[in-house]
């Protein structure tokens, strides 16, 4: 692994993860978000249930984005070569890519659960009641439609590290977004909050301040480069 | 009422305000919180949201009859990928400017909670009429939402509202409005007094029937 | 051509997924099954599925299994009650002991005006007991009930209220499910188990010494040990008196302690008797009898 490269990776998992974090940032995830940050010990398990299924979810979607769905993947360009069309013409199955992504996303989760049902009946009691939610969260399809974005890029094609590297990055940024949240909720319980604004109102608000917080890492990004470079020279 | 439910009509009125998605429900807040910077994008956002919602109401009530327990949601989710692709496709193709702006959320459709919500608890179990009017009583009520709150954002952010200058040159633009906190906090604040309306209306309406 | 190409390609590929995906997960379900029995299933029905806690297990579900592999006693359902008990020791072909149901008892019997206020500032903070315990000065008594009804908002099954600044239990809605045992922070809800209508308990918790039980409360526990020397079925633990509930008869038992409690500290919980109900038949009566009793604390306000 080239200096060019821990460096980048070291890049996407800290921008997915604090700098552009998936929750405060682009605003996926919301609905576990606002519901299951009640307690610290119930969202710590749903953060690493996202970040487990984020994780298998970007695997598999690079997998097929880069073998087939791309423009110009392999796949497709050997099938027409061997089906005798002609070199100029491209095979383009991107429009396919949300079908494949949800129902990937869906099977591989209906995997696991069963899988964690069978082998790992304690790891099922703590996060096991989420898995079948995690379907229907935005931050797993954002991460397989950023995967796709850099994937069509022609410049910046990346491999399987960046996008697991993505997909890892963008579940701790979760987990880290929900578990802070669950932390203030349990003392906003001692509080006294105005009633309109208690349940939803109130987290909405704190999450806007905890996103303020994170615009004050903006740019940070760019001064990784130099920093790997000096820390590791 | 009929025997099995609330009626079209009744389901049509539910979707705007009683049972309104973003407000009372808190569905679909990926959407909300990321394209209601401006008034344009949000009504487009709607307008796919829409679109999306009614077809997957028709194909699921039309299917109703064939759905499998286990199966149900991957087939929902199936019907909606399909739907959005063609909204995704359409909107690259005729607004590209605005698809441009909206990014990856209009795929993020398929998964809003709401559109999903909605064909498990009404369209696979109702008849085709049925599904049609809560679709389109949601899809209003979703529309009226994220109005609200990008009329405040595009307002107090640029000082235009459609893009038409609204409030005078003087007026200082409000930078967190279009960022990411300042749509956290303007959904919560119109949270807060929808809440707050709602439970005035409410202290209102017992004290008349207590005095009555 | 291309196009053509293009949609029979797409085709084929969701075709291949559909199927590879069918064949993983289909394989999957036999590999990974977990044996789930009938019985468990059965059993799960019978559970009241309120998913309390108040068994000890996490809910419904862990009960049920517990119950099914016989590493649980089959009475441990509040809600369900004996009914549920019976059900599931026909389903699981065991039998089970007659049991009574155990209900929330608090452990405090002093109103708001009987308690004493603390000599500090009064309270201004967050009206919930979770947050008044963790501050010294709401009231005299650091061990009794501070009223501010953590307990009502835990209880679903609309049992238990706060009167007068103190939380009293209502018997004919009490399920025993213990969210209101969990939500007091001072603990001073117990379970006790209900072998008649009404039943005996010790109304005081603290177990400070007499003088300063004294100058916070009018009624509170001296620890004079009188009632543990007349009735067998009590003893002292430290400055509290400890009814022994396993042994507990009927109300003979206490006849004399109760006579000779210089103090409000044993009361009967329950269903009232019916003599007395006859008695108070056609009066409006307050939400307790009030103790006559001379303090040695002059400013008896409170302060609420």
């Amino acid at each position: 692994m080239t200096m060019d490269s821990i460096t980048l990776l070291i890049q996407i998992f800290v921008s997915a993860a604090i700098i552009n974090n998936f929750v405060l940032h682009y605003f996926v995830g919301i609905c576990p978000f606002l519901g299951v940050s009640r307690r610290v010990d119930t969202a710590f398990g749903m953060g690493c249930a996202v970040t487990f299924v984020i994780s298998i979810a970007s695997l598999l979607s690079w997998t097929l984005t880069y073998y087939i769905l791309r423009p110009g993947a392999p796949l497709p360009a050997w099938l027409w070569r061997v089906a005798g069309g002609a070199e100029s013409v491209t095979v383009d199955l991107s429009v396919l890519s949300y079908i494949v992504y949800i129902f990937v996303i869906a099977a591989s989760v209906q995997f696991v659960e069963m899988y964690v049902r069978r082998f790992s009946p304690k790891l099922y009691k703590s996060f096991g009641v989420f898995l079948p939610l995690i379907t229907t969260n935005c931050a797993i399809l954002f991460t397989c439609l950023e995967i796709l974005k850099q994937l069509q890029d022609p410049m910046r094609l990346w491999g399987l590290a960046e996008a697991l590297t993505l997909g890892l990055g963008g579940g701790a940024g979760f987990t880290l977004a929900i578990t802070v949240m669950a932390g203030i909720r349990e003392e906003l319980e001692l509080r006294d909050v105005p009633r309109p604004l208690r349940g939803a109102g109130i987290t909405l608000i704190v999450a806007g301040i905890l996103a303020m917080a994170c615009m004050g890492f903006a740019g940070v990004d760019k001064s990784i480069e130099t920093t790997v470079q000096y820390l590791l020279h | 009422m009929t025997l099995t439910g609330p009626t079209a009509g009744e389901r049509f009125i539910n979707g705007i305000l009683p049972e309104n998605p973003v407000y009372r429900q808190l569905l679909g807040m990926c959407p909300t919180l990321a394209v209601t910077g401006a008034m344009k994008p949000a009504l487009t956002m709607v307008a796919a949201t829409a679109f999306a919602l009614v077809s997957a109401n028709l194909i699921t009530s039309l299917i109703r009859h064939l759905l499998k327990p286990h199966l149900r949601i991957l087939v929902f989710t199936l019907t909606i990928a399909t739907f959005v692709t063609i909204a995704d496709r359409f909107l690259a193709a005729y607004l590209y400017s605005m698809s441009k702006v909206l990014g990856p959320y209009v795929p993020l459709i398929i998964v809003n909670c709401l559109i999903i919500s909605r064909c498990e608890v009404c369209s696979s179990k109702q008849s085709l009429g049925i599904a049609l009017a809560d679709g389109v009583g949601m899809s209003l009520g979703f529309g009226l939402g994220l109005a609200s709150i990008a009329t405040v954002r595009e307002l107090l952010g640029s000082g235009s509202w459609f893009g038409i200058p609204v409030l005078p040159a003087a007026w200082p633009d409000w930078g967190i409005m279009l960022l990411p906190p300042g749509a956290f906090l303007v959904l919560g604040l119109l949270l807060a007094t929808i809440e707050w309306v709602g439970r005035v209306r409410g202290a209102k309406k017992r004290a008349r029937e207590t005095s009555a | 051509m291309a196009t053509g190409f293009t949609l029979l390609l797409a085709a084929c590929l969701l075709l291949v997924l559909a199927v590879a995906a069918a064949a993983v997960l289909g394989w999957a379900d036999r590999a990974f099954h977990v044996e789930v029995s009938p019985q468990l299933e059965a059993i799960l029905s019978a559970l009241p599925g309120a998913n309390c806690g108040g068994c000890g297990f996490v809910g419904c579900a862990e009960y049920a299994e517990a119950a099914a592999a016989g590493t649980a006693s089959l009475t441990l359902c509040g809600p369900g009650g004996a009914s549920c008990a019976q059900a599931l020791a026909q389903i699981t072909g065991s039998s089970i002991t007659p049991t009574f149901p155990y209900r929330a008892v608090v452990h405090c019997a002093a109103t708001g005006r009987q308690r004493l206020p603390a000599v500090k500032p009064p309270y201004r903070g967050e009206l919930t007991c979770a947050a008044a315990n963790l501050v010294a000065g709401f009231q005299g008594c650091t061990y009794g009930c501070l009223g501010l009804g953590d307990c009502a908002s835990a209880c679903r099954y609309d049992a238990i209220h706060v009167v007068d600044g103190l939380a009293v239990v209502d018997y004919a809605n009490c399920t025993g499910c213990k969210a209101c045992a969990k939500a007091c922070p001072r603990n001073i809800i117990s379970m006790v188990p209900f072998k008649s209508d009404r039943m005996l308990v010790v109304a005081c918790c603290n177990s400070d010494n007499a003088p300063a039980v004294r100058a916070v409360c009018p009624i509170g526990c001296i620890s004079c040990s009188t009632c543990s020397k007349k009735s067998s079925l009590m003893h002292m633990e430290g400055n509290l008196p400890v009814i022994d509930y396993d042994a507990y008869r009927d109300e003979s038992d206490f006849v004399e302690a109760l006579a000779k409690c210089p103090r409000e500290s044993l009361i009967f919980v329950g269903e009232p008797h019916p003599a007395d109900l006859v008695k108070v038949a056609g009066e409006e009566l307050p939400a307790r009898i009030e103790a006559d009793f001379q303090t040695t604390v002059d400013d008896t306000q409170w302060w609420g």
